[in-house]
């Protein structure tokens, strides 16, 4: 079929999808034990005052009813536009809207979530090139070595090394925080430190939240690229081996063209849609960085909102997440489409 | 490797070099101005580039005896003045001071509704209240005129007066008076929460306030239902804390980003005032606190630093890290205990001891639960217990095993529960023994501890509280973690047999410490098991509550305490100190028994 | 027809089958290596508690934080517990929390994905699209709050992981089973008359079970992070069970004040079983990729 065709039918599959999603959050959350309203007390709390808070937050409505202000609240476009934030319900803890949470926590995790891809699919790609190339080379078990250690590192195991030698010892790099206590964060307008201090024409302020960006964005990355390295190498291992490499240099063309233009083009369609997962998985907060890096961002916020019982939040925070997740795979699977025709068929 | 990759790992490194180079740069240049805004950053690297630039006019017109003089001349002008900026920035440099923290604001900043610390520790900076603690109290009682000037206490305990401070300013202009007291305290009883948990703030103003008169302009009366005794306590805390009608309506005052003023409705007659308050997901960002024109008191000195900016921290370690690493001047709450000890060691940081004070650790027995209904079983727990060895294992120098609910220093600590000793493990056994636990039948319970990090080290004491008491040989028992909010609603339900529980007083009164003997809220049934024990020890208690006589309030305590080792239905464990660490260059910190860190006394200095 | 059964140990069977591993290749290497770094952990940690000098939850057996020394090969803790003894005994909850979960995974998992794919038409779409929905949800989230509700314990981190990594079982399996199922001999099985469980259980699942194999070792590495990740939050077992996962979190509590030892061996441990467990899937699924032989 034709790509346009594709691309509806595509967008058509994500509406069922999504909207599955949703009921099984929707469900979820009201199926687990424990009584979500009875927690929020200090001390135990009378039947008026759980009464109340169920009305308050909406809850002694009946499930379909319920149910049906959550869909619509998700695409009410007129609250979105007036508040820049969707009608995801209030907390449980202190009645914030939860968007407004959500999304004052996004920029941050975003910012995260680019550098550490960036580092990442880098060092990943261009380490298990180099490993195929070579292929049962002492420099392709040396960087297979590295890539399968790095996988197995927990993350706040090698986060505590680096803020111990970069930040503590070396004293070049700070060890938390997405800026020096001591400067002014940039004025926010998209919410990255990174651009907005560009955007600001502060040069000062751009290194000093590259700087803070780098210990946490170099242990999400080398970590993920082990994967990387162990998927770019398996690819470009099956590829290199196919007749039209062979005979690419057969004719005569250059080693890195070969590499480079032939294999390795034909090769990066898995690679592409690993790294759409694995963006949209760290837009769910990488939690454990930002734990150890206290990183303000969405991983931080859902954590805390589960040690809260914090339903409508976490039940919010998960349908965003849900919803990145559904959106990335959609524009992955249609770049996908795009670059290799036969999955249309 | 061919070389479209080696190219690519050559340019990747340059690149990294480079942009270190450059970063390398930035810091070591920037560095120095580093704690300033950032206009007065861009200030001086343009002032730099001035004097280079004129140091290099001056070499290159050298030859000229003349152009060299007027040169040098002006190159002297130059650096005078840029001595002069430098001066003046360093000097700037001392007007912040950046304290970091783990804390947050929990859930809002009104003081008709704040509990937590935090919440209560901005608002001490920026709001006022009638009474105030004196900073360095050891009792917790030493009360000190702030909006009100003299107080009087009728005899039958009912009627307070107070006579109001003339004078005091909002940032508006209006002046403060009595009619604010009133709408304050009215307010406080009658706010809409917007928070399930209800008004008033739990400190359960509408069970002692009966109603408040505003007598005069300078003169307010608050009748109470009973004669309270610790009235003052009350009016001390930050729930007692004045508000600006312009902006406390009766519904409660929450967060709106990018407007601290309307974020709070805490009247602006303190020290400091709140400038900026943003908030990321549920956690506080940024709070930044300004020196306050209008305060009242400004000829005292106070603040002694024009601003102070706070950073959140997510854990105690990072934080550690940061006051090491000199990316903050102050943190307080939270550093581990152990951090703070290896940090006296290093010589660019002071850490700051506080006597044991306020928070208490105790142990709680759940007497719907057989045989803890018993207070024989209950007492033979209570004797196998090793306090110090708890305090000098995880909190060395730290922690001090407290035998007594009330803190030392304060009327009506006493040393009660030496009498069933630690390590008593004879006791033990013969208490066990009268009901037939021996060594083929253990004694068999769980014990309860709280896992997130509530408490500081609680899993460690929970350890260790198992090897204490399991060596007395006829006790055996199973550690059960639960985290904050599931300990908090096992309690609320009563089905921890043995759990262990923390207590932070709201004021300095052993009447907010000893009640906690049979805490309604614990669940502990204790009413239930033991009422005879229960209602004399809730009469002596009233009784002490609603008298000014000291002597006769320390008696009446000490002997709920007897009769609280009798019945052990609450065990007090140890207290905790509170603890800071800064910079070398930062004094005033005072660490007493409110556990309140009073920012407008700290100041930078040599 | 009589089929002589030859009855050899299991050993027996299975040391002519590891060094046959040995002629294939590093990725036959790799298997090895990594059977016997798993072996070696796990038989370190059920044997633990026999050898280990000290009770790994005794109090005070030594000076609190010493750095290794001839009588504390690992150091001391912040309790003055031996480190040594509890890196021996430490690694069972690891183990336990990952076994179960695999457990779970593949009873819930591998029959769904068997079931639904074979049958395919409606079933099989609706089941996809449920488990696809499923696979969108935030893994680590999802099992923190899993365990944050249940409570702490090995079998609730167990089902917060396993809950994780069913779709990842019913993916794999499905796409097994879909080519499989066009092949030539299970057709001929069809025509002749067999039943849809002796097809299914005969003829496919043997096929399938290579790539389960090397779902199961990729899931018993990530159960082992998880399970980590889960005790840094505070979601863990019980102080006075030992536990790796527990003495890392609190290492890294430790490490700025210069307590080296106690972060580094239990973290060493864990990354050495994860390690493993990749090892194995890794070099088993380079041996089945057909596109890698030359």
């Amino acid at each position: 079929m034709g790509l346009r065709s594709y691309i509806i039918t595509r967008i058509l599959l994500t509406i069922p999808t999504l909207l599955l999603l949703l009921t099984m959050v929707f469900l979820i959350m009201r199926v687990l034990p424990g009584d979500p309203v009875y927690l929020h007390f200090e001390k135990k709390a009378t039947p008026e005052q759980l009464e109340q808070m169920r009305r308050l937050l909406g809850l002694d409505k009946p499930l379909l009813m319920q149910y049906a202000d959550y869909l619509l609240g998700l695409v009410d476009f007129g609250y979105f536009l007036q508040h820049g934030y969707p009608n995801l319900g209030k907390s449980m803890q202190n009645y914030e809207p939860v968007g407004r949470q959500i999304f004052s926590a996004f920029p941050a995790t975003l910012e995260l979530a680019i550098y550490s891809m960036i580092i990442a699919s880098v060092m990943g790609i261009l380490l298990g090139v180099i490993s195929s190339k070579s292929y049962n080379s002492v420099l392709d078990h040396l960087i297979r070595g590295f890539g399968t250690i790095a996988y197995a590192i927990p993350v706040f195991f090698l986060g505590i090394m680096f803020q111990l030698i970069f930040g503590v010892h070396l004293h070049w790099l700070p060890t938390g925080l997405r800026i020096n206590p001591n400067v002014q964060p940039p004025a926010q307008i998209t919410g990255l430190y990174t651009i907005d201090s560009l955007l600001e024409g502060n040069l000062f302020k751009f290194f000093e939240s590259l700087k803070a960006l780098l210990l946490p964005s170099l242990t999400l990355g080398i970590i993920l690229s082990g994967m990387f390295i162990r998927l770019t190498r398996t690819n470009m291992l099956e590829t290199l081996r196919l007749d039209f490499v062979t005979a690419a240099r057969a004719r005569g063309l250059k080693e890195s063209t070969v590499t480079y233009g032939y294999a390795l083009r034909n090769a990066f369609l898995p690679i592409l849609t690993m790294m759409g997962l694995q963006f949209a998985m760290l837009l769910g907060g990488a939690i454990l960085t930002e734990t150890t890096f206290s990183w303000p961002g969405l991983g931080s916020y859902i954590v805390t909102r589960i040690n809260y019982r914090d339903y409508t939040a976490i039940q919010g925070a998960v349908v965003m997440f849900g919803l990145f997740v559904t959106l990335v795979s959609l524009v992955v699977d249609i770049l996908y489409a795009y670059f290799d025709p036969r999955i249309r068929l | 490797m061919e070389k479209i990759e080696l190219s690519i790992v050559v340019l990747v490194l340059i690149g990294i070099i480079v942009s270190s180079g450059t970063m390398y740069y930035t810091t070591t240049v920037m560095s120095n101005l580093s704690t300033l805004t950032s206009d007065v950053s861009t200030l001086t690297e343009n002032v730099l580039n001035l004097t280079s630039t004129v140091r290099d006019l001056a070499t290159i017109t050298g030859t000229l005896a003349e152009a060299m003089g007027e040169f040098t001349e002006t190159l002297t002008d130059l650096e005078a003045r840029l001595a002069a900026i430098e001066a003046s920035l360093a000097a700037k440099a001392k007007e912040t001071l950046i304290v970091g923290t783990t804390d947050s604001v929990e859930a809002t900043l009104d003081p008709a509704q704040a509990y937590d610390y935090f919440g209560w520790c901005i608002l001490q900076q920026i709001a006022g209240t009638l009474v105030s603690v004196k900073p360095g109290s050891i009792t917790g009682t030493d009360f000190q005129p702030e909006l009100a000037v003299s107080w009087n206490r009728s005899t039958d305990g009912k009627i307070w007066d107070f006579t109001l401070r003339q004078g005091v300013m909002f940032p508006d202009g209006t002046e403060f008076n009595a009619t604010h007291v009133k709408y304050s305290f009215d307010r406080a009883i009658n706010l809409i929460p917007s928070i399930p948990d209800g008004a008033p703030a739990s400190l359960g103003y509408d069970q002692i306030i009966n109603r408040t008169e505003a007598l005069s302009r300078y003169k307010v009366r608050f009748v109470l239902k009973d004669a309270f005794g610790p009235f003052l306590g009350i009016m001390a805390c930050r729930s007692s804390a004045i508000v600006d009608p312009a902006y406390a309506p009766m519904a409660q005052v929450n967060y709106t980003s990018g407007d601290p003023r309307g974020s709070t409705a805490a009247a602006f007659v303190a020290p400091y005032y709140l400038s900026e308050w943003d908030r990321v997901g549920d956690k506080d960002i940024e709070i930044r606190l300004d020196k306050n024109p209008y305060y009242w008191n400004a000829t005292s000195g106070y603040p002694k630093t024009k601003t102070i900016i706070f950073r959140f921290y997510r854990d105690f370690s990072t934080l550690r890290l940061a006051v090491e690493a000199g990316d903050v001047d102050m943190a307080f709450r939270q550093i581990s205990a152990i951090d703070a000890l290896d940090l006296e060691d290093n010589p660019n940081v002071k850490v700051w001891w506080g006597s044991p004070g306020a928070p208490l650790q105790m142990l709680c027995f759940q007497e719907n639960h057989a045989p803890f209904n018993d207070s024989r079983v209950r007492r033979a727990i209570a004797a196998a217990l090793n306090r110090t060895a708890v305090c000098v294992t995880l909190f060395p120098g730290l922690a001090n095993p407290t035998y007594s609910m009330v803190p030392p220093g304060m009327l009506g600590h006493t040393e009660a529960f030496k009498k069933l000793g630690d390590l008593n493990y004879t006791l033990t056994r013969s208490l066990l023994a009268e009901l037939g636990y021996d060594e083929t039948n253990k004694l068999k319970f769980d014990l309860w501890y709280e896992s997130s990090g509530h408490y500081p080290l609680s899993a460690e004491q929970a350890l260790m509280l198992k090897q204490q008491i399991e060596a007395s040989g006829v006790i055996e028992i199973t550690l059960r973690p639960a985290d904050w909010v599931s300990y908090r609603a096992n309690r609320n339900a009563g089905i921890m047999d043995v759990y262990i529980y923390g207590w932070y007083p709201d004021y300095f009164d052993p009447d907010d410490y000893v009640f906690l003997y049979w805490g309604p809220w614990l669940n502990l049934h204790y009413d239930t098991w033991s009422p005879a024990a229960y209602a004399e020890q809730l009469a002596l208690y009233n009784e002490a509550r609603y008298s000014a006589n000291t002597t006769l309030r320390v008696e009446l305590y000490s002997q709920i305490e007897d009769i609280s080792v009798e019945q052990c239905s609450i065990v007090p464990l140890y207290l905790m100190p509170p603890w800071a660490v800064t910079k070398r260059n930062v004094k005033g910190v005072v660490l007493d028994i409110t556990q309140d860190m009073r920012y407008w006394l700290i100041y930078i200095g040599d | 027809m009589n089929e002589v059964k030859i009855k050899r140990s299991i050993l027996a069977r299975l040391i002519p089958r590891l060094t046959s591993l040995t002629r294939r290749g590093p990725s036959g290497w790799m298997i090895i290596v990594g059977i016997v770094i798993v072996s070696a952990l796990v038989i370190m940690t059920v044997i633990g508690p026999w050898v280990s000098p000290h009770d790994p939850s005794a109090i005070l057996v030594g000076p609190i934080r010493a750095s290794p020394s001839l009588q504390f090969p690992m150091g001391t803790n912040h309790l003055g517990q031996d480190m040594l003894s509890r890196i021996l005994c430490g690694g069972s909850i690891m183990l336990q929390v990952a076994a179960f979960s695999v457990l779970i995974c593949f009873i819930i998992g591998v029959p769904i994905g068997l079931f639904s794919s074979y049958v395919g038409g409606f079933f099989d779409s609706t089941c996809s699209l449920v488990i696809d929905a499923l696979y969108a949800f935030p893994g680590l989230v999802i099992a923190i709050a899993i365990a944050a509700m249940l409570g702490p314990g090995v079998i609730n981190m167990a089902l917060s992981i396993a809950v994780v990594y069913i779709p990842s079982y019913f993916r794999i399996v499905r796409s097994q089973v879909l080519s499989i199922k066009e092949l030539a001999y299970v057709e001929a099985a069809r025509a002749a008359g067999s039943k849809w469980h002796t097809i299914l259980f005969r003829y496919i699942f043997p096929n399938v079970i290579p790539s389960i194999v090397v779902v199961t070792t990729i899931n018993f590495a990530d159960a082992i992070l998880t399970a980590a990740g889960l005790t840094f939050i505070g979601l863990g077992v019980a102080v006075d069970i030992p536990d790796w996962g527990w003495d890392l979190t609190k290492g890294r509590e430790l490490i700025a004040s210069g307590a080296w030892w106690v972060i580094t061996f239990p973290g060493i441990m864990i990354i050495l079983l994860a390690l493993g467990f990749t090892f194995i899937g890794e070099g088993l699924s380079e041996l089945q990729n057909p596109k890698l032989q030359r």
